[in-house]
């Protein structure tokens, strides 16, 4: 189906696919501020990714172009880099303390 | 012309939006791990949370319900599936920040990426959702597997290989649930207030990109090209810039990964600094 003869989807139809990515965008807030574990934490911005990527597909879908399609491909690019290094600075800590609890670590004060 | 099908803005709409968030703040600080853990009653959590979900689609439900479409502007059935994908991508989520072991809360966020993939499939996004499976669902999740193996604090043999028991103690309190939560879910009221306003969302806009135009010429006339055909032609004719940039921050990280994982760290414990 080319972006000629795909219809517009409406905007009754956005508004749902925009709750779905708001309320995966919030949990993945709440549970990064709420959980103690690196790793959790690190799992909770991937969700919010997801949140964004649901978003931004559902706008593409709206608008009938496909901006929205290669953003998402530039964010998994960007989650990819980001796990790799994030968890490479996550298995370092641990290797320190013998704890993944971010707690532990509360006297670095910026 | 695009079908306006919300109706006009009510005031009690705003309320029920708001009224939903504070349910839904409610149930997710409810389902969090705390502590003493005997004293949770998951039960509640799940019908309030259930009850706030139902509150949000009252609201969305008389302006979609046995509409067409052409009304709704996307097939009736892949719009009867995203229902279903929303639903498990969004229980899945609140399991895996509710969840007291880290395994379990990768292995529910793979649930959370497949049905956010199935969402990409009703949206018509087939080469995302593929893509999104195969480097979220495969590459990224057993990255996390592997760093959930291998730090592994010590177990305690002499304590009993129990469920409850099993998690770590940082793993079973979470911190400062209800304020998170009051201020997650006043975030997602606005959100959502803007979501579902007609007026606040922009019109929509479509316009035939210009190197499909350029695609057609190419091709025989009347050929249809794919979905994964179209990213790759928009991908490469308008964001080849982008393109560079994220494979010298894809080079940027293996050569950072790689520094990171040679590096010399001392143990602390054993040195018996703090």
């Amino acid at each position: 189906m080319t972006p000629e003869t795909m219809s517009s989807m409406s905007q009754t139809a956005l508004a749902h696919y925009l709750a779905i990515g708001a309320i995966l965008f919030v949990l993945g807030l709440i549970g990064f501020v709420t959980r103690r574990n690196l790793i959790l934490m690190f799992l909770c911005t991937e969700m919010m990714f997801q949140g964004i990527a649901v978003t931004m597909i559902a706008f593409a879908r709206y608008h009938g172009n496909l901006a929205g399609q290669a953003f998402v491909i530039f964010i998994l690019t960007v989650a990819a880099c980001e796990a790799a290094l994030a968890l490479g600075l996550v298995v370092l800590l641990f290797r320190r303390r013998r704890t993944l609890n971010a707690d532990a670590w509360n006297e670095m004060k910026g | 012309m695009v079908p306006m099908t919300l109706t006009e803005f009510s005031p009690s709409a705003s309320q029920a939006i708001y009224l939903a968030s504070v349910l839904g703040a409610i149930a997710v600080a409810w389902l969090l791990p705390r502590q003493p853990a005997q004293r949770s009653w998951p039960l509640a959590g799940c019908i309030l949370g259930c009850a706030a979900l139902g509150a949000l689609w009252a609201i969305l439900s008389p302006c979609c319900l046995g509409k067409t479409q052409s009304v709704l502007g996307m097939d009736v059935n892949a719009f009867r599936y995203h229902y279903v994908f929303g639903f498990i991508a969004i229980v899945a989520a609140v399991r895996v920040i509710t969840h007291t072991r880290p395994v379990y809360a990768a292995l529910w966020f793979i649930l959370v990426v497949l049905a956010c993939a199935g969402l990409f499939l009703t949206l018509s996004a087939e080469f995302t959702a593929t893509a999104a499976v195969i480097i979220y669902g495969g590459a990224i999740l057993v990255t996390y597997m592997f760093v959930i193996m291998l730090a592994s604090p010590p177990q305690d043999n002499s304590k009993k290989a129990d469920d409850s028991t099993d998690a770590q103690g940082y793993d079973l309190a979470a911190r400062e649930p209800w304020w998170a939560c009051m201020t997650g879910f006043l975030l997602l009221a606005v959100l959502l207030t803007v979501a579902f306003d007609v007026k606040k969302l922009p019109e929509a806009n479509p316009v035939p990109a210009e190197p499909l135009a350029l695609a057609q010429k190419m091709l025989a006339p009347g050929t249809e090209i794919g979905n994964t055909q179209q990213v790759g032609l928009d991908l490469f004719q308008n964001h080849p810039f982008a393109i560079e940039l994220a494979g010298i921050l894809l080079l940027v990280s293996l050569v950072g990964a790689v520094v990171i994982a040679k590096m010399r760290v001392h143990n602390e414990d054993e040195a018996g600094l703090p």
